[in-house]
């Protein structure tokens, strides 16, 4: 039976929910997003995502959510009364505490706005708003619908709405981005009083129109410059750096996105959505991915029709993948947790480890495992060195007895 | 039977026509069926057919009845028109009684048609000339008959006019090779001499020999013996290429064919080496080839260490095919266990690292191509090195002497200043200049050195393409010359030395530093690069440490797009050797080729 995996017990499990349309595409958005329909079948689609909860339920018998994340596409162009029939279905099918983090993310124009405080009631208890930028120009060349007013205002709403948890999204190194104006940019951001600030440098993603007819974007050391500005205003705040790209004060981190980067299991739903779950008796990982196409979503009849994808995920990957995203906290995770999540000893990894050590790319910290400030913004050239033909043959942790 | 044998090669330079005109001789005697040709069968090689050169000896034998209807046995041997394989041409044209001169009707007389068709008068061959390419409208042949009998001096009114791409001509080729071309001469029941053309490894039947029987006859099952080693061997397989292997009972005095007799054991049937029959052996060899000297020499490394032993087989194998081959072993600090390699010229060194790489499934790096160096110590004693990092401490060295080849360069008149310039640049000493109708021919004495580097490029872009150049080597000669090195943060690295004229070192040194700069990718840390010429540094560059190299956004969505771009950046760095810390590209080891440029 056993793969050659040990779980002694199964890490936590979030729920993500994927509502895919948008009112327009933006030109550097890779994510699953469609343009919306002139009505979006909010019905029908919320009757999909349950039918489809409720097939991946035998997957996670007994197992409580550590929270919910309700992403896009442009969630908030779904109603509250919508919503509020999908988290009770969820509620119904899944073992939900009070308390748990519940976060939608939302488009700062006026019309969604308008929904922020009926979001908040149904009991959203935290919003993320994709600003950006609050420089005009600036979201033109990104193709936003938006302008820095509805921004102002969308910010205002969400917290006389009783969002006290916000997040706030921002990008830098924009076309023809100075590094004034990116320091301007996220001052202004700051003047808003976020609890959470995701802020990203600017990538053209293949896929894309940006990568297809690219833009000006500043050169790599003024962007390197704008993430140090960045990382210093953002301190001078009182931001923690918690994550790559992740800022958080007074602790408002994300647990959602927390329980991504600690290897955490998690259900996805709705179109293109991915799900990675633990399983403690075959000793298997599984990574499931649905039908992609909204069309295809909603049409599809039963489980097997919405998957889109299921594969074992192979013992020599796991390390790999482990590594991805913890070595993006910047505290890393307890060394633990690798034989725990993994299922698999860390032995084989040491030489690597402490390569990356004594190169300043990690920290010398026997009990955890964390990049350093220059490994994270090197973490690709990090993550090379935990490749699978870069480290041993793979083991299970010992013993061999599961825990279920 | 003797009496209807004709053996023949074509002289012919590359784009000229040759492998259409042969694959039209194939067509018309019916060697293949139609559905069978594709085009150019005889470059039957990968690398041939895509960059459209014969690099390999190949022969073809048809049958082909004359308007007399008499039946006659045609060998055709196909030989390379590069200047890097002209002892592919000698060993080709050895065999055979004549050869088609083929000349473009529309470009005339290159330079390498001229050298090879001088090695066919040197052996007593009867050359027909033919021009091809009459269909095209710019086809001059008056003008090209002119040019053949200038430069060449052979008699060209009579040449044959053919369009091998629509036909015209052919039949008339093929009975001009029937009446002019002289049958081979030798007895058949003399005691058996075959002198091996070529020879390739095949994985299922092993060694298969290409040869010509000189004397006596070679039968299916005969014990034959390979004369150099006094080895024998049980014929097991004797016949013809047509192109395809077509069995026989027996090849005859005067017959081209191939032998496989199970030789497994690299290096047992090499080229040049006579086959006699054990029963009855031949008492003399044949006296074979002259042993070709490579000129350019590269040290060639596997990637992975672990390639080695792989990387040595397939030389061995590579070698058998290519007598042309030279190597040795050869440690370098910088990049491990690896060889250095002897090659006839460039296009030698690139098809060789691209058949081990294809053909052998290796990835490896080469260092920059130099040439071997006469060094005479203060003791008066003269030592070849290969390699610059061999170069003796400048104190011990009397004189350090480069070779020099004497080049003849065809070029139409409208380029003759540009290509004047490049030889100058390339201090070259010109020995005669001499008009030919609309061709100009430059002989000039070149370092050998100079003519690696990028000479046969810089020719063909200085004149659209026109020049053609074709050389010997004449000598070593003294020269002033010094060893530029390379230190990567202060060390420094063997595989990056080089040896420059001491008027241009300090130029090339420093432009090397810069090339340096812009082909080795940012690492994790600063990487200094210096150019230095003993213990004086010439030039210093930096190269900034990587800043960021992060996905922004990493979330529990598709992780498979975030593992490939991990992969995609691996694999670029599969092509890097890494020299102590710093991973170096293989372009850095080649970038003394890429200075000097315009």
């Amino acid at each position: 039976m056993s793969k050659g995996r040990t779980f002694r017990e199964l890490p936590p499990l979030g729920l993500y929910v994927h509502l895919p349309w948008c009112v327009r595409k933006c030109p550097y958005c890779d994510f699953n997003s469609h343009e919306a329909p002139e009505e979006v079948p909010e019905a029908a689609y919320v009757d999909a995502l349950l039918g489809d909860l409720a097939d991946d339920m035998p997957l996670v018998w007994g197992r409580s959510l550590s929270s919910v994340f309700i992403g896009g596409g442009t969630p908030s162009l779904f109603s509250a009364e919508a919503l509020d029939r999908l988290l009770s279905g969820v509620r119904a099918l899944t073992a939900l505490s009070p308390g748990t983090e519940i976060t939608m993310e939302a488009n700062p124009g006026t019309m969604d706005a308008s929904r922020f405080s009926e979001y908040r009631a149904i009991g959203i208890n935290r919003l993320s708003i994709g600003v950006q930028s609050l420089d005009d120009r600036a979201l033109q060349s990104l193709g936003r619908i938006h302008d820095a007013k509805d921004a102002r205002r969308a910010v205002d709403v969400a917290r006389k709405a009783g969002f006290d948890n916000l997040n706030l999204d921002l990008m830098y190194g924009l076309p023809d981005q100075s590094l004034d104006a990116a320091r301007d940019d996220l001052a202004a951001v700051i003047e808003l009083e976020p609890t959470h600030l995701s802020c990203y440098e600017l990538t053209l993603e293949p896929n894309t129109r940006f990568a297809a007819f690219p833009p000006d974007l500043p050169a790599d050391d003024t962007r390197f410059d704008m993430q140090a500005a960045h990382f210093d205003a953002l301190s001078a705040a009182g931001f923690e750096r918690y994550e790559v790209s992740a800022f958080a004060r007074d602790g408002q981190r994300c647990e959602h996105n927390l329980n991504y980067w600690a290897f955490g299991d998690y259900l996805g739903i709705g179109a293109g959505a991915h799900g990675k779950l633990s399983f403690a008796d075959s000793g298997d990982i599984r990574r499931l991915s649905k039908q992609r196409h909204p069309k295809r979503y909603l049409e599809a009849a039963n489980a097997s029709a919405r998957l889109a994808q299921e594969r074992t995920l192979p013992l020599a990957d796991t390390g790999l993948e482990f590594m991805m995203n913890a070595l993006r906290l910047t505290d890393g995770v307890p060394s633990g947790w690798f034989e725990q999540r993994t299922g698999l000893s860390l032995a084989p990894w040491h030489e690597a480890i402490q390569r990356s050590v004594e190169d300043g790319l990690m920290q010398k910290d026997p009990q955890r495992l964390a990049a350093t400030d220059r490994g994270l913004d090197l973490l690709n050239t990090l993550l090379e060195r935990f490749m699978p033909e870069a480290t041993g043959p793979v083991r299970p942790v010992f013993p061999l007895k599961p825990v279920t | 039977m003797q009496q209807n044998i004709r053996n023949f090669s074509i002289i012919a330079h590359i784009d000229h026509g040759k492998s259409t005109l042969a694959d039209r001789f194939i067509q018309v005697c019916g060697g293949l069926s139609d559905r069978e040709m594709s085009a150019q069968v005889l470059d039957s090689m990968d690398l041939e057919q895509e960059r459209g050169i014969t690099i390999k000896a190949q022969a073809v034998s048809l049958d082909f009845t004359s308007s007399s209807g008499e039946v006659y046995h045609l060998n055709f041997i196909d030989t390379p028109g590069h200047v890097d394989f002209s002892y592919e041409v000698s060993r080709s044209l050895s065999a055979c009684e004549g050869a088609l001169l083929v000349v473009d009707a529309s470009q005339g007389v290159e330079a390498q048609s001229v050298a090879n068709c001088y090695t066919a008068i040197e052996q007593d061959l009867e050359v027909l000339p033919v021009l091809n390419k009459i269909d095209l409208p710019a086809a001059d042949p008056e003008r090209v008959v002119d040019e053949i009998e200038e430069i060449i001096g052979i008699d060209a009114h009579d040449a044959i006019h053919v369009s091998a791409k629509t036909g015209i001509g052919i039949n008339e080729v093929l009975e001009q090779i029937v009446e002019r071309i002289p049958p081979p001469t030798g007895d058949a029941n003399a005691a058996a001499r075959a002198l091996i053309i070529d020879s390739w490894f095949d994985a299922y039947v092993g060694v298969i020999t290409l040869v010509r029987v000189i004397e006596g006859r070679i039968e299916r099952r005969d014990k034959i013996r390979i004369m150099s080693t006094g080895r024998d061997y049980q014929a097991d397989d004797v016949g013809v290429f047509t192109p395809k292997r077509l069995k026989r009972e027996a090849l005859s005095a005067g017959e081209v064919g191939y032998i496989i007799c199970g030789i497994k054991e690299i290096e047992a049937a090499r080229v040049g080496d006579t086959i006699t029959l054990a029963r009855e052996a031949a008492s003399e060899p044949l006296p074979g080839f002259k042993q070709v000297q490579p000129r350019v020499f590269a040290g060639l490394y596997p990637i992975e260490a672990d390639d080695y032993e792989n990387f040595r087989e397939a030389l061995q194998k590579l070698r058998l095919n290519d007598a042309a081959l030279h190597f040795e072993p050869e440690t370098s600090s910088a990049l491990g266990f690896g060889f250095r390699c002897g090659f006839l010229g460039m296009l030698h060194m690139e098809i060789c690292q691209e058949r081990l790489e294809r053909e052998y499934d290796l990835d490896l790096i080469s260092t920059a191509p130099t040439v071997v160096y006469e060094i005479a110590d203060t003791r008066g004693e003269i030592s070849y090195i290969d390699n610059p990092s061999d170069l003796p401490p400048v104190n011990v060295i009397d004189e350090i002497r480069e070779p020099i080849i004497l080049a003849n360069i065809l070029v139409p008149q409208d380029y003759v200043g540009d290509v004047i310039k490049l030889c100058v640049e390339k201090r070259g000493v010109q020995l005669n200049l001499q008009y030919l109708g609309r061709q100009v021919q430059l002989s000039y004495e070149l370092p050998l050195s100079e003519v690696v580097l990028d000479f046969f490029d810089r020719l063909k872009s200085c004149s659209k393409g026109y020049a053609s150049f074709e050389y010997e080597f004449k000598r070593f000669q003294a020269s002033d010359l010094v060893k530029v090195d390379i230190l990567i943060n202060g060390d420094k690295v063997d595989a990056l030395a080089s040896i420059i004229h001491r008027a241009r070192s300090l130029t090339r040194g420093r432009e090397l530093a810069e090339r340096m700069k812009e082909i080795i990718p940012r690492q994790m840390f600063e990487v200094a690069v210096q150019a230095a010429i003993g213990s004086h540094i010439i030039s210093r560059s930096t190269i900034k440490a990587l800043r960021k190299n992060v996905t922004a956004k990493c979330y529990g969505g598709d992780v498979s797009r975030k593992r490939k771009l991990l992969e995609k950046q691996k694999a670029g760095k599969r092509r890097m050797k890494q020299v102590g810390k710093v991973e170096i590209p293989q372009e850095a080891f080649l970038a003394v080729l890429q200075v000097d440029r315009g």
